[in-house]
């Protein structure tokens, strides 16, 4: 064998490393789509959770091709993305909640609950993994993307409330972040 | 010498199924030449073992995901590696078995079993390489029936101990005990 193809071998093995991650990614990530179907299936606007779906699956097979960090967030991300989505899905089921006079949709403080305890949750994992920027991200991503699925009960009110429940939730591990770097 | 600026094969393997790209050419060229030399000496066809040596290669890096880092990372490739030579000896003898229909089966059997035995030789090799150096000195001696400084119920002992840890190895590398 000539030491002058080894570097065309090389590549052509490094396409293939890549497939073989890119393939794995996407068969391993496959579960995730019942989800998807659940929440397309009981959710007000099929349309939105299958629009944000798409995004949770495309989003969550990219992380686990890219490996490293990102891989890590994957499930953690999926599992309290499921805490809004399923408040959200219930939400949408009772429709509204009345208390004297005045009725309410109960949708959007699920989102925004499920959302403060989503983001306690990657916040408390994060911490104890010890992990980087990039798992922070990746999970925060992949939560929103699946409590959306159900969020987009009132519009993107809901969404927008989940996205400010989670923030808040994560505030606090942020804020014990910087302070221990000033120290 | 192994430590954070120079790694050793298992670390750069185990960084390469995390998703460490940085890594990927120094893998490949850990791997390549051990790889190439299996091949080679099992196959005898400098062509035919490139061929092998690539295919290996390519199954090698496609599994990096599934390596686990517990396994020395050298005996795995190797063993993936003489899967693939194994698989191309088969395909040739069936391609000689067809083209040389009236050739008598004698003949073919003695083949198989020199390919057989042959196999057996490089996957022993490769399960005594994951030995340690006196397990594997007490089982050269034992082979040559030198029992050096030590003899007796010692001897028996250790040798004992080298087999026990010799079948373990094999039965982690290949399945069989």
């Amino acid at each position: 064998m000539a030491s002058a193809d080894l570097p065309l071998i090389e590549r052509r093995l490094r396409r293939k490393y890549e497939w073989a991650r890119a393939r794995r990614a996407f068969w391993g990530f496959t579960p995730s789509l019942l989800i998807v179907a659940g929440a397309a299936l009981f959710a007000k606007h099929p349309s939105y959770a299958l629009i944000f779906g798409a995004g949770m699956f495309a989003f969550g097979v990219a992380a686990l091709w890219y490996g490293r960090e990102l891989r890590k967030a994957v499930l953690p991300g999926v599992a309290l993305g499921l805490i809004p989505l399923t408040l959200a899905l219930c939400a949408n089921q009772m429709q509204h909640a009345c208390m004297g006079g005045a009725c309410m949709t109960v949708c959007l403080p699920a989102c925004t609950i499920g959302g403060f305890v989503a983001g306690v949750g990657i916040a408390i994992v994060g911490h104890r993994q010890k992990q980087d920027l990039g798992y922070w991200l990746a999970a925060s991503t992949i939560t929103v993307l699946t409590g959306a699925m159900g969020c987009s009960c009132v519009g993107y009110a809901g969404v927008v409330g989940l996205v400010a429940g989670f923030v808040i939730g994560l505030i606090p591990a942020f804020g014990r972040r910087l302070l221990r770097r000033r120290t | 010498m192994h430590d954070d600026l120079h790694p050793s094969l298992d670390q750069l393997v185990a960084q390469l199924a995390e998703g460490d790209r940085s890594v990927f050419t120094a893998v490949f060229r850990a791997l390549w030449t051990p790889t190439l030399k299996l091949c080679c000496g099992m196959l005898k066809n400098e062509a035919d073992a490139a061929d092998a040596a690539q295919q290996a290669m390519q199954k090698v890096l496609e599994r990096a995901s599934d390596y686990d880092p517990q396994r020395p990372a050298l005996p795995w490739a190797l063993a993936i590696a003489a899967w693939e030579c194994r698989t191309i000896l088969r395909r040739r003898s069936r391609r000689k078995e067809v083209s040389d229909e009236g050739a008598p089966e004698a003949a073919l059997e003695d083949a198989s079993a020199e390919l057989e035995q042959r196999l057996l030789v490089q996957n022993a090799l490769v399960a005594v390489g994951e030995l340690s150096e006196s397990d594997r000195e007490t089982l050269v001696a034992t082979f040559w029936d030198q029992a050096g400084d030590v003899g007796g119920a010692t001897l028996r002992k250790r040798r004992e101990r080298a087999v026990k840890r010799l079948r373990d190895a094999f039965r982690r590398l290949y399945g069989i005990g």
